[in-house]
């Protein structure tokens, strides 16, 4: 929200502080300035000129040649305002100056063959204001060569403050002026009315009914007869114009005032457009159509709080007027409603209706329900001031179920338990007063105090502390520099995948961060998924069911720079309903689980004078795979099954199974997937579901003396008929082995037409070798060549070699 | 049995052969077949056992054996001499040699890790929660009342009236204290979710690690030099710092910190929007209303809570611009940390 300093400086008397000051206490106190706008410094460089002359600029029709008198030297000027004329007091900017516009500096230009030295500025070049239909044309008296922020009294500090959303009272000028009396220890001066009432009583021209007590508890106006509605007097505009407002006419300008001063929204009716002269705030019983006073139909909900007439509704409470009954100018008599509004009904209308004003927003974070009065009493001083209207006897005021203030109370040992320190009674007594706190009793212990109603905020002790710290200022509460620290258990519950994250990284896996939001073809490849109810775009309306989608999208992007070759990892959660047409409405009605996602495409080794290049293939996943598992222990403990086919994502893929269910499933990607995501290479990924890896038992490390006896090794070849896998003969060497038989390995395979047709030779290493003792040659040799007769029995296979 | 032995030998000699790269290799085959106590020689030791009608035949065989695997050492041996030591003359030692690339975990994750490591120092456990989260959790049990225009602080994806992407990881601190007692000192790191426009500002998503003491003697001074310790380490030492009141509705008092901004040492410019100070977290003493909803004594503990975006954090420290390039992954940008 937008403050004037000077505006300020009417409640509390800070005359000799300086701006700067005043930011940084109010950055200080929780009233975070946000942006500062300094016209004294913008403004600085224009001064007030005369145009002695003006011709036309020989080489453009629309340009004019203007000698400008500037007190100090008589300048050539070009502009191209149509407005400008000779015998104008003008703003001007010299050489040098920066426009506020578009934040450029004023040089010596040639325009059309012709050099201007110099601006005739118009009012949105200066940002004060919208108007670009010619330049500002100033008034007589001013002498030429007064500064523009003298002759237009430009010396205010305006700030823009984020005022959060437990502080209403500071919406307005009064509320942050009552925090700086507080911060600088000074008098909060709110200005008094003194009104000049006619005699005709404000009950034989209007009456006020109050339908909905629950959303509307109080309901107070003023009425003015025989206005004269006009522009407003220039203070007046300036104060509207420095906070960004746009002045209509001089009774919704003082509206708008008061609201910014007091806290308290406005709303002034021509009285004579309501039926009856009378108002009734009640809530709608059905659906209903309105127009308000920006000339929109407005569909309203049943149970809308409504400003009503005798016949039909004249405002959306609290929110915004209707067309049918708003000042016009010919509007004579008003009446200026100033009420409080039950917060969450507000709210709630605003939020359906998608529709936010400045005076909603105030009453759905809180106004001060004891003020209503007096603002519309000041509001009604002024418009009789500005517009000549009388001020009719008395005021409107329901309210029959006063809201009291309440009490609390504060223990200065709990102050100091929270904080951490001692503030002394005086100060507090202090800061709570300037507050607006009443202090109903206070001993060595305790005081007890009475809330002003202007602070919804505030309840509790908690809440008191927290005032008391923050006009104290945080920077007096001390940084203790040493800490206890507990013994207990620790936990860390990321230590998991922590490890997980060191291993693909040693190799050579680049960690990727997707978003989890996807479109609904991606997330309904596998699972059942998850729908926002609130989506951004289509593009991001689901939760994602598998990290591969997220992962295809950054090779694809990848690809397109010109970087194909990539080994990337992602952990994260994927979400899935328990079936198609579960409802969530429980903890056990989805899963999130933790997936680890492992992907290798493009080349495995580049092309370079020692080494060939090399593509990923399958059994460069099935590795990566493999030497993950050794790392976390879990190499032997689990089973694979392999599977050429029809998968969601896969053609060649495999599963690593922990107790006969699937834990991790991966292989090459299906060309039609690859497509989706128009890739043209072939990549290959696994999937670990992370959740149930972390529970498999890790049996634990055990140490073992290096072996003291020497291995032996031997090792054959065979051909087999093409059928035979690896898996097979593998298994049946390690099940024929004796104790003995340590390892086996598969160090060749080929198929050609040396061996015949469908036929393929596998070549293997063993290992036999003993941790008590040296084996001899005799027993090895038994063991192989009996391998050799079984496996020759078993496969019908053929020794090779000779 | 001899004449079997000759034929798996011969076969075993042809494989290892093969198996031969360099002269080292071919040492070692050269000891297992050919020296005096290799297989081949002591095969002819055997020979003198066999009978007399075999040994001719079996003579014959294990002499081709002993020429087969002979010549075929020798030739080998003189291929694999030329080519080494021509090499070791001329051998260009400028070549490059081939790099091993080492993976990396992502910007977040490191930026993450040191911040980890600094709470672990400080006696902080490590605790995670779901991102799917209960409109309870996530809101209610942290002191936003249902229609409190506190809400909007927090732009929020929903799933249904009761079940949304979670905003911030607050929630994880309703979790931990819903089931164990006092003392609690943890950090809980994950993602949250926000429904703001993407924009170089902004992200649907993005990291936070929540702070969480909850014990007797809690005070804001404590809560302070813990912070101010955690900035010094992981910004430097010696920074100025502030903390300005602020409003969070599950913390009451509640602050921000800010510290110098180390591009131009509080002097103010682009990044610190001129103010001289960067906001880097947020905190403040746990509001008694939520440990009512995990009943706890609130007359008896008192604790001290704080948030942090790694996002930012990681900007910060490394001149950032957009937040969009952490999630774009761009495997240029993913090999630069
Ligand atoms: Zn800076």
């Amino acid at each position: 929200m937008k403050i004037s300093i000077n505006w300020l400086k009417e409640y509390v008397n800070l005359q000799n502080v300086t701006s700067e000051e005043i930011i940084s206490k109010l950055n200080m106190c929780g009233l975070e300035v946000e942006d500062e706008v300094n016209q004294n410094e913008i403004y600085k460089d224009f001064i007030v000129a005369y145009v002695k002359e003006k011709k036309k600029h020989p080489n453009a029709d629309k340009l004019s040649l203007c000698k400008v008198d500037t007190g100090k030297e008589e300048l050539e000027v070009i502009c191209g305002a149509p407005n400008v004329d000779a015998g104008q007091k003008v703003v001007f900017a010299p050489v040098g100056t920066l426009i506020p516009k578009g934040n450029f500096r004023i040089t010596k230009a040639k325009i059309r063959g012709i050099e201007s030295s110099g601006m005739i500025c118009a009012e949105d070049e200066l940002e004060l204001g919208d108007d670009h239909s010619g330049i500002m044309i100033l008034d007589d008296s001013l002498a030429q060569g007064t500064p523009i922020t003298k002759a237009l009294k430009l010396d205010d500090v305006l700030l823009e403050i984020a005022i959060t959303p437990n502080r209403p009272d500071a919406l307005s000028h009064i509320g942050v002026a009552r925090d700086l009396a507080a911060l600088f220890n000074v008098e909060l001066e709110i200005p008094r009315i003194i009104l000049n009432e006619s005699s005709t009583n404000i009950d034989t021209l209007a009456s006020v009914e109050i339908d909905d007590l629950i959303n509307c508890p109080r309901y107070s106006a003023k009425v003015l007869t025989g206005v004269n509605v006009k522009e407003s007097p220039e203070w007046l505009k300036k104060r509207l114009t420095n906070l960004g407002l746009r002045p209509i006419n001089n009774i919704v300008d003082v509206t708008n005032y008061i609201m910014y001063e007091t806290g308290q929204p406005l709303h002034a009716f021509d009285l004579d457009k309501l039926k009856s002269k009378k108002i009734i705030v009640k809530s709608t019983k059905s659906e209903t159509s309105f127009i308000t006073l920006d000339s929109k139909e407005r569909k309203l909900q049943p149970g809308t709080l409504m400003i009503c007439d005798d016949q039909e509704p004249v405002a959306i409470a609290g929110i915004m007027g209707g067309e049918n009954s708003e000042i016009s100018n010919s509007t004579k008599n008003i009446l200026i409603e100033s009420a409080y509004f039950n917060t969450s009904s507000i709210r709630k209308t605003s939020k359906t209706l998608g529709l936010s004003t400045d005076a909603s927003y105030r009453f759905e974070r809180g106004i001060d329900p004891e003020g209503t009065l007096n603002s519309a009493e000041r509001a009604a001083h002024l418009i009789s001031e500005l517009s000549g209207g009388e001020v009719a006897k008395g005021f409107i005021d329901v309210y029959p179920n006063k809201i009291e203030r309440k009490l609390a109370d504060l223990r200065f040992s709990r102050l100091e338990k929270i904080l951490g320190y001692i503030i002394e009674g005086e100060a507090v007594y202090a800061i709570l007063s300037k507050l607006g706190f009443e202090i109903k009793y206070q001993s060595d212990e305790k005081l007890t105090c009475a809330i002003p109603t202007f602070r919804p905020d505030i309840e509790r002790e908690i809440d008191l502390i927290e005032e008391i710290a923050r006009i104290n200022g945080y920077e007096n509460i001390p940084t203790v520099n040493k800490i206890n620290i507990l013994l207990g258990e620790k936990k860390d519950e990321s230590k998991f995948t922590d490890e997980l994250r060191n291993i693909a990284t040693s190799l050579g896996f680049f960690e990727m961060i997707n978003n989890p939001l996807q479109s609904e073809k991606t997330a309904s490849l596998i699972g059942n998924k998850i729908s926002v109810l609130n989506p951004q775009s289509a593009d991001m309306a689901y939760l994602r069911t598998s990290l591969i989608p997220g992962a295809l999208s950054v090779v694809s992007k990848n690809i397109n720079v010109g970087e194909k070759d990539m080994s990337l990892f992602e952990i994260g959660n994927v979400f899935s309903k328990r079936g198609t047409e579960v409802d969530i409405k429980s903890f056990t009605d989805f899963y999130e689980q933790q997936k680890l996602l492992l992907l290798i495409t493009g080349r495995s080794s580049n092309k370079g004078w020692n080494s060939s290049e090399k593509f990923y293939n399958f059994y460069d996943i099935k590795s990566f795979v493999e030497s993950f598992l050794a790392k976390i222990s879990l190499d032997n403990v689990l089973e694979d099954s392999y599977y050429h086919g029809d998968d969601r994502f896969f053609d060649l893929y495999f599963t690593k199974n922990y107790l006969k269910s699937v834990i991790g499933k991966g292989g090459r990607l299906k060309k039609e997937i690859l497509k989706h995501f128009d890739i043209d290479y072939s990549v290959f990924c696994f999937e670990f579901d992370i959740d149930v890896l972390k529970k498999i038992p890790l049996k634990s490390k055990r140490y073992l003396e290096p072996l003291k006896y020497p291995k032996v090794t031997r090792d054959f070849a065979f051909v087999f008929d093409s059928s035979v896998n690896y898996e097979e003969v593998l298994t049946f060497i390690r099940k024929s082995g004796s104790k003995l038989l340590k390892s086996v390995s598969l160090f060749d395979l080929f198929e050609n037409e040396s061996i015949g047709a469908n036929r393929k030779s596998m070549a293997f290493t063993l290992e036999f070798f003993s941790v008590e003792r040296t084996l001899n040659e005799d027993e090895v040799e038994k063991e192989f060549l009996g391998l050799i007769n079984s496996i020759t029995k078993k496969f019908d296979a053929k020794l090779r070699g000779n | 049995m001899l004449s079997e032995r000759i034929q798996i030998i011969s076969s075993e000699f042809g494989i290892d052969i093969s198996k031969v790269k360099d002269l080292k290799d071919l040492e070692n085959l050269r000891l297992k077949y050919l020296s005096r106590n290799g297989i081949i020689p002591l095969l002819f030791e055997d020979l003198k056992s066999a009978s007399k009608e075999e040994k001719p035949l079996l003579g014959k065989s294990l002499n081709e054996l002993r020429n087969y695997a002979t010549n075929q050492f020798d030739s080998l041996k003189e291929n694999l001499e030329i080519s080494s030591s021509a090499k070791e003359d001329k051998i260009d030692l400028t070549l490059p040699g081939i790099i091993k690339t080492l993976g990396s975990k992502h910007l977040l994750t490191q930026t993450l890790d040191e911040i980890k490591s600094i709470f672990k120092g400080l006696g902080f456990s490590i605790l995670e929660g779901p991102e799917l989260e209960s409109d309870y959790n996530n809101f209610e049990a942290l002191n936003f009342p249902g229609d409190h225009p506190a809400r909007d602080m927090q732009d929020t994806f929903f799933i249904n009236k009761e079940f949304l992407l979670r905003t911030h990881t607050s929630p994880v601190q309703i979790r931990v204290m819903s089931s164990q007692k006092p003392p609690v000192r943890a950090i809980m790191p994950g993602r949250v979710y926000r429904n703001e426009a993407v924009s170089s500002r902004s992200y649907c998503m993005f990291h936070q690690v929540e702070g969480l003491y909850v014990d007797t003697d809690v005070t804001f001074a404590e809560l302070k030099g813990t912070l101010v310790s955690f900035a010094q380490q992981f910004y430097g030492e010696g920074l100025n710092y502030r903390f300005r009141p602020s409003y969070f509705p599950f913390t009451e008092p509640s602050a921000e910190m800010d510290i110098t901004c180390y591009l131009c040492h509080g002097k103010g410019c682009k990044v610190c929007k001129q103010t001289g100070w960067l906001e880097i977290l947020g905190c403040g003493m746990v509001d008694p209303n939520v440990f009512g909803y995990v009943n706890y004594d609130s007359e008896k503990y008192t604790g001290y809570a704080f948030g942090m975006g790694i996002e930012r954090t990681a900007m910060l420290k490394y001149g950032i611009t957009d937040i969009r390039v952490f999630f774009e992954n761009d495997i240029r940008f993913l090999k630069q940390f």
